[in-house]
């Protein structure tokens, strides 16, 4: 296997971080690829349920941004 | 419970703070990569090399 | 322990005739011995088959859930009557709904760790104060009370009951010298590779009966996550990991809730102490917030309200 690269499950709120996620992408701001983002109506939805649920899947980490 | 702290993180960004934003991915996913990958909750049979 | 068997028949043998409630949820004599079960009286010269004594650990909150009836009684120890406050501010009964018969609890015996000392079959089990006798097939033996306590009963700070509308017995003195969380901090000081390791020792036993879900007065979800199909969350079979899920989930749907009553470790066929799980979560909601479980109808837990003094350091 060539050099590992973690993978994160990012839950990102529609109003908040997935907002500045889309600005960053505009302003061709440059960040690691290793988040694989979820767009979550609102930080209120996220349940524990998720976060394991990524983690069974064979997340290597989780995010949760409101 | 056995998972290590550094898997799950939690952070508050405004949809103006792009560069928080940057800041926190890069955080995130330096935090992950130290802790290598994730072995405890993935059944064994499951993985695949 | 008598006197409060002949108090709990006389209190609901006068509810029941003066038709204060429809029904009264108690205690009665099991098949074997410490395996008292529940038992719902609705006549009141039926009321002789109720008993209390420390077999009565199954926590009578769990059968209050979304009762209809108008007026019940119910026979609550302490824990009990901390279930059955949470259960009212989570709105599964009215206090309006309620007659409670309180039992001041001097704690439940471990009837796992009698079977365990004890030479051969247990037979009987009679209580005299402080005193648990126990015989069986030609033994007799006897154990000083709170050396057969159950594990959480012996580091119980409620015993007696915080809401009632009678009182079966003067309330009984609190343990305050204990240390409630001597385990706990034990584990916490593990690293996570050792934690990782303990819990899977711990729960490797386990056979996913959902014995302790059963028991416990906070699950009753209509349909729990793990009997979920669409999506399904945890697989169905005896893998570590599904274990493993179930038992991480159960123990975080408790988490502000819990009163430590310990139904789920009681509850267990195979000995299981999951209380390991839902007491780190008790003692986190103490410590970040104050809190103590069902002990006020007046205030919200902490975790449906928002104070901006709640901690919050683990946020970027």
């Amino acid at each position: 296997m060539a050099q590992w690269e973690p993978k994160i499950v990012a839950f990102l709120c529609n109003w908040c971080s997935y907002g500045a996620a889309d600005l960053a992408g505009v302003s061709r701001m440059e960040y690691p690829p290793n988040i694989r983002v979820i767009r979550i109506p609102c930080t209120g939805r996220m349940s524990p349920k998720f976060a394991l649920a990524a983690l069974r899947e064979g997340a290597d980490g989780v995010w949760v941004s409101g | 419970m056995g998972v290590e702290p550094g898997r799950v993180h939690f952070s508050w960004i405004s949809s103006a703070e792009s560069t928080k934003f940057v800041e926190v991915v890069k955080q995130v996913t330096e935090a992950v990569r130290q802790l290598g990958p994730n072995e405890n909750f993935v059944k064994k049979e499951l993985k695949v090399a | 322990m008598g006197a409060y068997t002949d108090k709990i028949r006389e209190i609901a043998g006068r509810l029941l005739k003066d038709c204060q409630v429809e029904m009264v949820i108690g205690f009665r004599k099991g098949s074997m011995p410490m395996m008292n079960e529940p038992c719902f009286v609705t006549r009141a010269d039926a009321v002789d088959q109720l008993v209390w004594d420390g077999s009565c650990g199954i926590n009578l909150a769990n059968y209050l859930t979304g009762r209809t009836e108008a007026r019940i009684g119910v026979v609550a120890k302490g824990c009990d009557s901390r279930n059955i406050v949470t259960h009212i501010i989570e709105n599964k009964i009215k206090r309006e709904q309620l007659t409670i018969i309180g039992v001041p609890c001097t704690g439940m015996i471990d009837k796992r760790r009698l079977k365990n000392l004890a030479p051969g079959e247990v037979l009987a089990v009679e209580e005299d104060g402080e005193r648990v006798v126990v015989r069986g097939d030609g033994f007799e033996t006897v154990h000083q009370r709170r050396e057969v306590l159950q594990a959480n009963c012996a580091v119980c700070h409620h015993r007696n009951p915080v809401i009632h509308d009678e009182l079966v017995g003067d309330p009984v003195s609190e343990q305050t010298e204990v240390d409630r969380y001597a385990d706990v901090r034990a584990i916490e000081g593990l690293s996570a590779k050792e934690k990782w390791d303990y819990f899977e020792a711990l729960l490797a036993p386990c056979l996913r009966c959902y014995a302790c879900r059963n028991a416990c007065p906070l699950c009753y979800c209509p349909t729990c996550f793990v009997d979920e199909a669409m999506p399904q969350w945890v697989g169905k079979s005896q893998n570590p990991v599904d274990v493993r899920t179930f038992h991480f989930l159960r123990a975080y749907h408790c988490a502000g809730r819990c009163t430590d009553c310990g139904s789920c470790e009681r509850a267990c066929p195979v000995g299981i102490n999951m209380r390991l799980f839902t007491k780190k979560l008790e003692k986190d909601a103490y410590e970040m917030w104050g809190w103590e479980a069902g002990l006020s109808l007046e205030q919200r837990p902490p975790l449906d309200t928002y104070r901006p003094e709640d901690p919050e350091p683990f946020i970027k």
